[in-house]
């Protein structure tokens, strides 16, 4: 993959600490407000369902913009994971928490999986092998009727149970707003974690791999390894994200983890800006209530949205990131001309 | 059996024309810009409604609607090209225009969903009722018999083209090497758009044959692109032999797995054997010098 889709992955001077570190705390505050904000539930369920589409675009952004691994299947992963968590809990009886660790586990490795068979794969091939292994778990969702009843669906499925902490009212996830919490909480510990990857010298590793393979290959640095590290950490978020979905909706259908909904999620990343991890948490906050607020305009809300991410490939490849930047250094010049006219 | 056999053999070599005459434009398309375009399975749904509209709306021939067909998806070809493939073609990345055409895509299937709602469309094709009795209780129908000459002659005609005309050469010259072909004096922008229409009027065309044998939504042409893709890899990108062999081939194994495992299967069986064909063969069926991508 060239550069160029990466325009906003430039060094940014050092700031103070309240600059770098205060952003965490504005987020825990803004997170503990949304739901005293917003009351109904229409509102609820969207603030929980932007912080699910969080955690799946947070984890394609990390296989694809970081590792340049070009993942069309990303929504097989999801549905492994709604899929697993679900049917662990109802056929098996295991707690809700120790399903949700084997469902992240089992997608984790079911893209580690695809990584390993793909590795002599690029690009274009990659692309269509995810695709194809999307498919196919879709139609195994659809077809092992015994497992899954198919396209009937499975129904009735509980939220996750109430934690008694001693002292205190027990906390229900039935409680939209509390559910909001669990979800927003653990998407932003997701959203932590890969800053932290993206950070250290891993990311600068995932970077080489991206660029040039052969010369990250010169320096030492195991390719195929860091891309099935990449890939399985993608992966296990889109698993974390389905086990929330399943146990949020209480309903899991095949077709919610149909292809398209891998193309939303890339949708979400490129919007944002492929490359960067602020930019796809903000496409998909973007991509999940624009089309809500479209909702007025009917079905025209999806050719907007199909419009959308073809206009934003075409002129700002970089996103809502480098949209900003753009924004930014406009507004620099303009402050820094009017400063000159005043003082001549 | 073998009656059974027989006439799964004829519906698996209907369908398999179809999907070779969808998956050679990607192939096309593929071999001279190394480009995916996932808005060839609109311009396949624009072909069947263009037909439609045609035959029932105007009152016009079914075989003059695939004609018809085939012009629409021609102009759509230039504009997609137009409007996306060039402009990004200085990035050189690969991924941004994939990703542009998935929203060309979602925008023309919204956009159809508005417009022709989505109610499955019933696209009878009076070709569709006319039976040809065969040896031993299997038949054939005309649309089927339209479908399998109209295929088989437009890929004789866009060989011998690619083969024997000099612009054909000149496409063949781009493919391999698009800098060294404007050295000699090919002019590598018009060839691409040239491409471009002949690959859309394909799908157009295809698109026209395969209404009355499918169900014609908004949607259609999505499940017959997907099928297109593995047999572009299974055929090995950019391969016009190797395509042609695994359209027919991906056609008859479908056929096979509806009459003897289940239909609901189908998908899991071809997507299985493209993972397989990746993971033991990724150049495809026949092998090609073409390296860089596997």
């Amino acid at each position: 993959m060239s550069s160029d889709a990466h325009p906003a992955s430039a060094v940014r001077p050092e700031r103070g600490w309240i600059a770098r570190r205060g952003w965490r705390v504005g987020i825990v505050v803004l997170i503990a407000v949304l739901p005293l904000v917003f009351q109904d539930s229409y509102w609820r369920t969207n603030l929980i369902v932007c912080s699910i589409n969080i955690m799946l675009a947070i984890g394609l952004d990390f296989i694809l913009g970081y590792a340049g691994q070009l993942n069309l299947g990303h929504s097989a992963f999801y549905g492994i994971g709604a899929y697993a968590s679900t049917l662990l809990i109802t056929k098996l009886g295991v707690p809700f928490w120790v399903a949700f660790v084997l469902a992240v586990v089992l997608s984790g490795t079911a893209g580690m999986a695809l990584s390993i068979f793909a590795v002599r794969l690029r690009g274009h091939y990659l692309a269509i092998a995810s695709l194809a292994f999307a498919v196919i778990v879709h139609q195994v969702l659809l077809n092992w009727i015994s497992l899954t009843q198919g396209p009937l669906g499975i129904y009735g499925i509980k939220p996750p149970p109430e934690i008694a902490l001693p002292g205190l009212p027990p906390i229900s996830f039935s409680d939209p707003s509390n559910m909001f919490y669990l979800v927003a909480g653990f998407a932003f510990l997701f959203y932590l974690l890969l800053d932290q990857f993206v950070r250290s010298p891993i990311g600068e590793t995932l970077t080489a791999v991206r660029e040039d393979e052969v010369s990250a290959s010169s320096f030492g640095i195991n390719c195929a390894g860091w891309k099935v590290f990449a890939f399985g950490i993608g992966s296990a978020l889109a698993g974390a994200a389905g086990a929330f979905y399943a146990s949020f909706v209480g309903t899991l259908v095949p077709d919610a983890f149909i292809i398209t909904e891998s193309f939303t999620v890339l949708a979400m990343v490129i919007v944002g800006g492929v490359g960067t991890l602020i930019g796809p948490a903000w496409g998909a906050i973007l991509l999940t209530l624009l089309p809500e607020l479209l909702r007025e305009f009917g079905d025209l809300r999806l050719v907007l949205y199909g419009a959308a991410l073809t206009l934003v490939v075409l002129f700002v490849p970089g996103g809502m990131v480098q949209a900003m930047q753009i924004l930014r250094t406009r507004i620099g010049r303009l402050l820094a001309a009017a400063d000159g006219g005043m003082r001549p | 059996m073998v009656t059974v056999a027989l006439q799964q053999t004829i519906n698996g070599v209907v369908f398999g024309s179809l999907y070779v005459l969808v998956a050679l434009g990607l192939t096309l398309i593929y071999g001279v810009l190394v480009q995916i375009n996932f808005a060839h399975a609109d311009v396949v749904t624009i072909g069947a409604f263009a037909a439609y509209f045609f035959t029932f709306a105007f009152g016009g021939n079914y075989l003059i609607s695939i004609g018809v067909a085939l012009m629409v998806g021609a102009a759509l070809g230039w504009v997609v090209n137009a409007a996306i493939f060039a402009p990004l073609r200085e990035r050189g990345s690969e991924l941004l225009p994939l990703i542009a055409t998935i929203g060309v895509s979602i925008l023309l299937q919204n956009a159809m969903l508005l417009w022709f709602g989505p109610i499955p469309y019933a696209f009878d094709s009076p070709y569709s009722n006319q039976v040809i009795r065969l040896w031993g209780g299997t038949f054939i129908t005309w649309q089927n018999v339209i479908i399998v000459v109209v295929s088989t002659l437009t890929i004789v005609l866009l060989y011998a083209f690619m083969r024997f005309t000099i612009t054909g050469k000149a496409l063949r010259a781009v493919a391999q090497d698009r800098e060294t072909a404007g050295l000699m004096g090919i002019n590598p922008d018009q060839l691409i758009m040239l491409t471009f229409v002949i690959a859309s009027a394909l799908a157009g065309m295809s698109g026209a044959m395969l209404g009355p044998i499918l169900v014609l939504t908004p949607f259609a042409g999505t499940t017959v692109i997907v099928k297109a893709f593995a047999i572009v890899i299974i055929g090995g990108f950019g391969n016009v032999e190797g395509t042609i062999i695994a359209g027919l081939a991906v056609g008859l194994i479908e056929s096979y797995t509806t009459q003897l495992i289940n239909p609901g299967l189908t998908d899991i069986v071809v997507f299985t054997l493209l993972l397989l064909m990746l993971a033991l063969r990724p150049t495809g069926l026949i092998a090609e010098k073409r390296e860089e991508n596997v």
